[in-house]
C-alpha cells in the first residue's frame, strides 16, 4: 500500500491532552464559594449565556447533521400533518365540539355557585338553595359526561394520526436508495426510527389533541370571565399579557435545551453501553480509568446542560406562581371599590376567584404542550428527511436481453477528485465463475458493487443484457443480478413472507420447491405452522444453518442469471459452511458467479481471477496463467503454499 | 458545603459507605450522602407551599373584613398579606426547585457512577455475573427510579405540613365543611381506583404491542439491505401497517378507560365543591359561616387534593423503588474472583509456560499456535493470560412477563442460586494456584494488574469505541505521531485513516460501526502493537482480512515484535511461515511442535489442519465443484 495515504498525518494528529470537555467559564462555579455576592451573580448570568450558547450550537448541529441523513425543513412538517388532518375532518369537528361542551359545562359551574353565594347572601329563601344547587350537580354531571365524550374521541382522533404518520414513515424507509443503504451505517436511521417515532408519536397521540382542548378551553375560560363581570376580568387579563411574553421567551429557548440535555444522556448511555459490552477489552487494555473519566465527563456536561433548563424552569415558575396567585390581590381590590360602588355582586367576586384559580391548570399544562409540540416538531422533520434523500438512479423501461453482464472502463469516486477505481473493464461470459482479489482499500468490493447495479460508476457503464444496469427498474434489477452480503438476517415474520421478497405473489408451492432446491424440506415439515410458521426475533428461532438455507431459498425465488458474492460479509458463515455446501451448490449451478475473494483458495478454483490493485486490474487469467505470469498473485500463491 | 452533581463519588471519602444490605438501605445509604440536601430540600418545599394554601384565608378575611364592611383599609392590610405570601413561595420555589433537581441529580449520576466503577472493577467477569442487559437497566433505568424516590420524599415531608395546617385551619373555622373536605377528599383522589386495574391491563396490551411495533421497525431496518437489494417492501410494510393498526386498537381501548379516570374526577370534584357551596349556603343562613369563610373554604378543598396525591404518589414511588434497589444491590454486591496474593512477586520476562498443555511460549520468540478447533486455541490464549474461561451467560433475572406471584419468586430464586453457583467456582479457580508459569512463577503470585500489564491477550474482535481514531489507536495519548503512524502501518490500517474525511480526528462511530469487520480489527491490532507489551498474544488477529494483506501483516508483526514474546493463534500458512516455533493443539494439549517446514515434512496431523484452512474456504468449495 502506498505511504501517502498517511500524508496528512502530521495536520490532523494532536499531541498533548484532550480538549477539556467543559469550557473554563463553566467548570470554574465550583470556586465561587467565597466571592462577593454581585460577583457571583454576574458569574451566575455568564455561565447561563455559556449554557445558552451551547445549546443553541448543539440544536443546530442536530438539524445538519455532517453525517447520515438529511433534515427536512419545517415547512415539510405543516404539509404532512395537514395531509394527515385532511382525511379526519368529521373526528377533527367532533374533537372541537365534545371539547367546547365540556368546556362551556365546566365554566357554569362557577359562575352558577356565585349565583348560589349571591342570593345566600341577599338573605335567599333556604329552598332556593336547595334547587339551585340540584342544577349545578347536573350540570356537573353532564360536564362529566361531555369530557368522557371528548376525551374518547381525542384518543380515537390521536391514535388514527400517530398511525397513519408512522406507517409513512416506514414507506419513506423501505423507498431509501440501495446505494444510500449499501454505503452507510444504519445508526442514524435506527435513531430515528426508534427515538424520534416515540417522540413524534407522544405528541401525535397525546400532546396535538390536549392542544385542541386545553385551546378550547382557554378560549372559553377567557370569554367566561369577561362575561361574568369585565372589571374583574382586568387583573387575571394583565398577568396573561405578562405570561405571553415570558412563556415564549421560555418556549424559544426550552426545545434547544431539552433536546440538549436529551441529547447528554444519550451520551451518557452510550458510553456506559461501550464500557459494559467492551469490558474485556477494556480490562486487556487496561483502560478502567480512562472509561471512568469519559463517563465522568459525560456527566459534566450533562450537568450543564441540566442546570440550564433548571434556570429556564426556575424563571418560568416564578412567571407563573405571580400570573395565577397575584390577579386574586387585583381582583380582591377591585372587588373592594366595585361592591362599595354597586358594579359587582360577591357571586361575580367569587366566580372570578374560582375562575382565576380554574386557568392554572390549562394554562400550565398548554405550556407543556407547547414544549412537546416543538420538540415533536424537530423530530418530525428528521422523519420526513428520511424522505427527502434524492433518488440514486432514473429508471427507463428498456428491459434487458439475455444475461450478458459488462463492466466497460469503469470510474468511481466516493468523495469527489479521489477515483478507487481507474478505468477497470470485465467482461463475463454467461455461467463463468470470477474471482476477484487484491488487498484491502484495493477497490474489489467497489467493483463488486457497480456490477451489481448498486452504485452507478462515475463514468464507463455497466450493462446487464445490453441494457445500463442502473436504468433497470430494483424489481428487474433484482431477478437479472443480487449482491449476496449480511444475508443472515430472519425477519419478523411468516417463513413464507421471509422467502417470497423477490417475487411476492409467488404461491407456497413456489416456495417449498425453493426451499426443497437448497435441501430445507426436512425441517420445514417439522414447523409447528409450517410455512406460516412465525419467525424472526422473538419468535420461532431458526438456528444458523437454517437461517443461511432460508437466505439461499430467497435467492432461488429470485432467480438472478448473476450472483456477487462478497466473502467478506456473505452468507457463508464457516460454522455451518459444511452443511451448506449442497445447499449453496443447488443455487450456483447454471448462474453467473462473481466472487470477491478474501481466502486464495475461494480464487483457485475459479474460472478466471482478475487482481485488482489501487483500483485497476493488474492480472486477469485462469489460476494457471497467473502462476505462469508470475506476478503478484503467483508471489502469494507460492507465500500461501510453501 | 452541600454536595453538588454530579457527585463524583469515588474522589469521595467523606461519605459513609454504599449499604448493600438490603434494597430499603441502599435507598435510604442515598439519602443519607446527601442528608443537607434532603433536610432543606423538605424545609423549603414546606414554605413554597404555605403561601396557596394560606392565600384561601386571606382572600376570604378580605372579603368579610374589607369588602363586605367597607373597610378599604382592611382589605388592603389583607392584599398585603397576601402579596407578602406569594412572594415568600415563589421565592422558596425557586430554592425548592434547584434542591430538589439537586437532589434527583446527585442521586441519578451517583448511581451511573457506581454502576461503571462496578463494571470497571469486574472487567471479563462481568458478562459471567449478569447479562449486559440488567447491568444497562441499572445505570439507565433504575437510577432515574432512585431520583424520583427521593424527589417525592421530600415533597411528601413538605405535603404533610401543609396538609396539618389546612386540616386545623378548616376544622377551626367549621367543623362541618371541615370533615366534609377531610372525609372526602382521600376518596376523590382514591375515586378512580376500580377503574386502573382494567386501565393497567390495557396499558400492559398496549405496551407489549407497541413493543412489538418498535421490533418490527428495527427489524426492516436491520435487513433493509436485503430488502431493497432482493426486495420484500411490500410484504413487510403491509406487515408493519397491521402490526400498527393493532397497537392503534390498544391504545385506543387504553384511552378509553383514561377518559373515564377523568370524568370521574370531574364528576367528583365538583361534586365536592357543590356540596360544600350547598352545605355553606345553609350554615350561612344559619348564621356559623360567613361569606368569606366559605370563600376561602373552595380554597382549601382544591389544594387539599394535592397533599392526598402526594401521599399516594410516594407510597407507588417507593414500591417501584425497592424492585429497582434490589437490582441496583444485585449488581453493586458483586466481586472481582481474584485474591490479591500477600506478598506480590515481581514479574520478571521470561518463558510462559503451561504444564497442564505442555505448551511453552519462549522469551522473545514468535510462536504460532494452531488447532483445527479455533475456539481451543482461544480458550489456551485465555488461560496463559489468566482469563477465567468463556461460559455460557449467566440466567437473567425473572421479568414480569414470565412469571407472576409467588412463582415469579421461586424462579428468581432458582436463578440467583445458580448465578452464585457460577461466582463460586469462579472464585474457587481463581483463589488456588493458576498452573500458568512466567520465568517459573506462577501467575498468581502477581498482582492482577501487573499481570495484564505484562501479557496482553489481543482478542479477535476487541471492541473500539467511539471517539477519533487517534484516541482509538492510542487511548491513554501516550504515544508519538511517529510510534501511531508506525503501528497504522504495522496494521496495514491506513486505508482506514485514509477513509475517515479528519484523518487522526477522524469520528470512529461507537463500537466500530460504520467500519468493514476488517479494518475494525486492524485499527485493534494496530491500538495492541502500540502498547508495545512484553508479552503479546493474538488470537486470530486477521480473521476478516484478505489474504493479500495478511500476507503483509504478518510479515510486519513478526519484523515489529522482533526480538519480543509474541503468540498468535491461526492457520494460516501466511503466518505461520514467519513463526519461529509452531504447537499443533489437538484436544487442549500440543501435540508436535517445530517450524512451518518441518511440520509440513513431518506431521500428517499439521498438514490436515493447515491444508484444511487452505483448501476448504467454503466458497472455494462450491467454486470448485459446480
Amino acid at each position: 500500500m502506498s505511504s501517502d495515504l498517511l500524508a496528512t498525518s502530521a495536520e490532523t494528529w494532536r499531541d498533548g491532552p484532550d480538549k477539556e470537555p467543559l469550557p473554563p467559564v463553566l467548570t470554574r462555579m465550583w470556586e465561587m464559594g467565597g466571592k462577593p455576592l454581585d460577583e457571583r451573580i454576574l458569574g451566575l448570568r455568564e455561565r447561563y449565556l455559556v449554557r445558552q450558547q451551547r445549546a443553541r450550537d448543539y440544536f443546530a448541529s442536530t438539524r445538519s447533521p455532517k453525517r447520515g441523513l438529511p433534515v427536512a425543513p419545517s415547512s415539510a412538517v405543516v404539509t404532512f400533518v395537514r395531509d394527515l388532518l385532511a382525511t379526519r375532518r368529521g373526528l377533527f369537528v367532533g374533537l372541537v365540539v365534545g371539547n367546547v361542551l365540556a368546556g362551556v359545562s365546566g365554566l357554569l359551574v362557577p359562575k352558577l355557585l356565585g349565583n348560589l353565594v349571591d342570593s345566600a347572601s341577599n338573605g335567599g329563601e333556604v329552598s332556593q338553595f336547595d334547587r339551585i344547587a340540584l342544577v349545578v350537580a347536573g350540570i356537573v354531571v353532564l360536564q362529566a359526561v361531555a369530557t368522557f365524550v371528548a376525551r374518547r374521541v381525542s384518543v380515537v382522533f390521536g391514535q388514527g394520526v400517530l398511525a397513519s404518520a408512522r406507517e409513512r414513515i416506514v414507506r419513506f424507509v423501505l423507498a431509501l436508495p440501495l446505494s444510500r443503504i449499501e454505503s452507510s451505517s444504519s445508526g442514524d436511521l435506527v435513531t430515528r426510527v426508534t427515538r424520534d417515532v416515540q417522540t413524534m408519536s407522544g405528541a401525535a397521540r397525546d400532546a396535538l389533541p390536549a392542544f385542541i382542548l386545553e385551546g378550547v378551553l382557554i378560549l372559553l375560560s377567557f370569554v367566561a370571565i369577561i362575561i361574568n363581570s369585565p372589571l374583574l376580568a382586568l387583573p387575571t387579563l394583565a398577568s396573561m399579557c405578562l405570561l405571553v411574553f415570558v412563556v415564549r421567551w421560555y418556549l424559544r429557548r426550552a426545545t434547544k435545551g431539552y433536546v440538549t440535555e436529551g441529547g447528554t444522556y444519550s451520551w451518557i448511555n452510550s458510553t456506559i453501553t461501550e464500557t459494559v459490552e467492551g469490558a474485556r477489552t477494556i480490562e486487556a487494555l487496561q483502560l478502567e480509568t480512562l472509561r471512568q473519566h469519559h463517563t465522568d465527563d459525560d456527566l459534566g456536561v450533562s450537568g450543564q446542560a441540566e442546570r440550564y433548563t433548571l434556570t429556564l424552569r426556575n424563571l418560568l415558575f416564578t412567571t407563573l406562581d405571580y400570573a395565577f396567585q397575584g390577579p386574586l390581590i387585583g381582583i380582591v381590590l377591585l372587588g373592594t371599590w366595585g361592591y362599595g360602588h354597586g358594579l359587582v355582586t360577591l357571586g361575580q367576586i367569587t366566580a372570578a376567584a374560582l375562575y382565576s384559580q380554574q386557568m392554572y391548570g390549562p394554562i400550565d399544562h398548554m405550556i407543556q404542550i407547547l414544549d412537546r409540540l416543538q420538540m415533536a416538531l424537530a423530530s418530525t422533520t428528521r422523519l420526513l428527511g428520511i424522505a427527502q434523500v434524492p433518488p440514486d438512479r432514473v429508471t427507463g423501461d428498456e428491459l434487458p436481453e439475455g444475461d450478458k453482464l459488462l463492466g466497460d472502463d469503469l470510474y468511481f469516486a466516493y468523495r469527489e477528485g479521489r477515483d478507487v477505481l481507474h478505468g477497470v473493464t470485465l467482461d463475463l461470459t454467461p455461467g463463468e465463475r470470477l474471482a476477484i482479489v487484491g488487498p484491502s482499500g484495493s477497490g474489489k468490493s467497489t467493483l463488486g458493487r457497480l456490477l451489481a447495479g448498486i452504485n452507478a460508476p462515475r463514468a464507463g457503464s455497466v450493462t446487464v443484457g445490453g441494457v445500463e444496469a442502473t436504468r433497470l427498474p430494483l424489481p428487474v434489477l433484482r431477478t437479472e443480478v443480487a449482491l449476496v452480503t449480511q444475508e443472515h438476517h430472519v425477519f419478523v415474520g411468516s417463513l413464507h413472507d421471509n422467502i417470497v421478497l423477490a417475487r411476492e405473489d409467488s404461491d407456497s408451492g413456489a416456495v417449498r420447491e425453493a426451499l426443497g432446491a437448497v435441501g430445507a424440506t426436512d425441517w420445514i415439515d417439522r414447523l409447528p405452522e409450517g410455512l406460516g410458521t412465525i419467525v424472526g426475533s422473538g419468535h420461532y428461532q431458526l438456528t444458523p444453518a437454517q437461517a443461511q438455507q432460508v437466505a439461499l431459498a430467497r435467492l432461488v425465488i429470485a432467480d438472478p442469471h448473476t450472483l456477487v458474492l462478497d466473502e467478506a460479509t456473505s452468507l457463508i458463515d464457516p460454522r455451518t459452511a459444511r452443511t451448506l455446501e449442497g445447499s449453496m451448490h443447488a443455487l450456483l449451478t447454471g448462474r453467473t458467479v462473481v466472487a470477491i475473494a478474501h481466502r486464495l483458495h475461494t480464487a483457485h478454483d475459479a474460472d478466471r481471477i482478475a487482481v485488482v490493485i489501487d483500483g485497476r486490474i493488474a492480472e486477469l487469467g485462469s489460476h494457471h496463467e497467473l502462476l505462469d505470469l508470475d506476478g503478484e498473485y503467483a508471489a502469494l500463491w507460492r507465500a500461501w503454499t510453501t | 458545603m452541600m454536595i453538588d452533581f454530579p457527585p463524583r463519588l469515588r474522589a469521595r471519602t467523606d461519605l459513609p459507605t454504599t449499604d448493600l444490605r438490603s434494597p430499603a438501605r441502599f435507598l435510604l445509604w442515598l439519602m443519607r450522602i446527601q442528608p443537607g440536601l434532603i433536610a432543606l430540600g423538605s424545609l423549603s418545599g414546606l414554605v413554597w407551599f404555605l403561601p396557596p394554601a394560606l392565600a384561601p384565608y386571606a382572600v376570604g378575611r378580605a372579603i368579610d373584613r374589607g369588602i363586605l364592611a367597607g373597610d378599604v383599609g382592611s382589605t388592603v392590610l389583607w392584599c398585603v398579606a397576601l402579596f407578602v405570601a406569594i412572594g415568600i413561595g415563589t421565592t422558596t420555589g425557586i430554592l425548592w426547585h434547584t434542591l430538589v433537581v439537586r437532589t434527583w441529580l446527585v442521586t441519578l449520576y451517583g448511581t451511573m457512577e457506581l454502576v461503571v466503577a462496578k463494571v470497571a472493577e469486574l472487567g471479563h467477569v462481568l458478562p459471567r455475573r449478569t447479562p449486559t442487559g440488567e447491568v444497562l437497566s441499572v445505570s439507565s433505568g433504575d437510577s432515574d427510579v432512585f431520583g424520583a424516590v427521593l424527589e417525592v420524599t421530600e415533597r411528601t415531608i413538605a405535603a404533610f405540613g401543609a396538609f396539618v395546617l389546612l386540616v386545623w385551619l378548616m376544622i377551626s373555622t367549621s367543623p362541618k365543611l371541615g370533615l366534609i373536605v377531610l372525609i372526602s377528599s382521600p376518596f376523590l383522589v382514591a375515586s378512580s381506583f376500580f377503574l386502573l386495574r382494567p386501565l393497567h391491563q390495557a396499558q400492559e396490551v398496549e405496551r407489549k404491542r407497541s413493543s412489538e411495533l418498535t421490533g418490527r421497525v428495527t427489524d426492516i431496518v436491520a435487513g433493509l439491505r436485503i430488502l431493497r437489494g432482493i426486495g420484500g417492501e411490500e410484504t413487510f410494510g403491509t406487515n408493519y401497517a397491521t402490526q400498527s393498526q393493532l397497537t392503534r386498537q390498544a391504545g385506543v381501548a387504553t384511552g378509553t378507560w383514561q377518559a373515564g379516570v377523568q370524568a370521574l374526577s370531574v364528576l367528583f370534584a365538583g361534586m365536592l365543591l357543590v356540596v360544600l357551596t350547598w352545605q355553606g349556603v345553609h350554615e350561612m343562613a344559619a348564621g356559623r359561616l360567613t361569606i368569606g369563610q366559605l370563600v376561602s373554604f373552595f380554597g382549601y378543598a382544591v389544594f387539599l387534593l394535592w397533599p392526598i396525591q402526594t401521599f399516594f404518589e410516594c407510597v407507588q414511588r417507593w414500591a417501584t423503588g425497592l424492585v429497582s434497589a434490589r437490582k441496583a444491590v444485585m449488581l453493586l454486591s458483586l466481586r472481582a474472583p481474584w485474591l490479591e496474593p500477600e506478598h506480590p512477586a515481581e514479574i520478571v520476562d521470561g518463558d510462559l509456560v503451561d504444564p497442564v498443555s505442555g505448551l511453552t511460549v519462549r522469551q522473545g520468540r514468535l510462536t504460532a499456535l494452531v488447532s483445527a478447533l479455533p475456539d481451543d486455541t482461544a480458550a489456551l490464549a485465555d488461560r496463559l493470560g489468566r482469563y477465567l474461561p468463556r461460559s455460557e451467560a449467566p440466567p437473567a433475572d425473572v421479568s414480569s412477563d414470565e412469571f407472576k406471584g409467588r412463582a415469579a419468586k421461586r424462579e428468581r430464586a432458582k436463578r440467583m442460586a445458580e448465578r452464585a453457583a457460577i461466582a463460586a467456582r469462579d472464585a474457587e479457580v481463581a483463589h488456588g494456584p493458576w498452573g500458568v508459569t512466567l520465568a517459573g512463577t506462577d501467575l498468581s503470585a502477581f498482582r492482577i494488574s501487573d499481570v495484564r500489564r505484562h501479557i496482553a491477550v489481543c482478542e479477535t474482535s476487541a471492541m473500539l469505541f467511539a471517539g477519533s481514531l487517534q484516541r482509538n489507536v492510542d487511548p491513554r495519548g501516550t504515544a508519538t505521531r511517529d510510534e501511531a503512524e508506525e503501528a497504522l502501518r504495522t496494521a496495514c490500517a491506513e486505508d482506514v485513516y485514509d477513509a475517515l474525511p479528519d484523518g487522526w480526528q477522524g469520528e470512529v462511530e461507537e463500537r466500530g460501526r460504520g467500519l468493514s469487520g476488517g479494518q475494525r480489527q486492524r485499527i485493534a491490532l494496530a491500538r495492541a502493537l502500540l502498547a508495545e507489551p512484553p508479552v503479546m498474544l493474538l488470537v486470530e488477529p486477521t480473521s476478516a482480512v484478505d489474504a493479500h494483506t495478511e500476507a503483509r501483516i504478518a510479515a510486519r508483526v513478526a519484523e515489529r515484535r522482533r526480538g519480543r514474546t509474541t503468540l498468535v493463534t491461526t492457520a494460516s500458512p501466511l503466518w505461520l511461515r514467519h513463526a519461529d516455533e509452531i504447537a499443533l493443539v489437538v484436544d487442549g494439549m500440543v501435540a508436535v511442535t517445530g517450524t512451518h517446514e518441518e511440520l509440513l515434512a513431518g506431521s500428517s496431523a499439521y498438514r490436515d489442519v493447515v491444508a484444511r484452512g487452505m483448501e476448504t474456504t467454503p466458497l472455494a468449495e462450491v467454486m470448485s465443484d459446480v
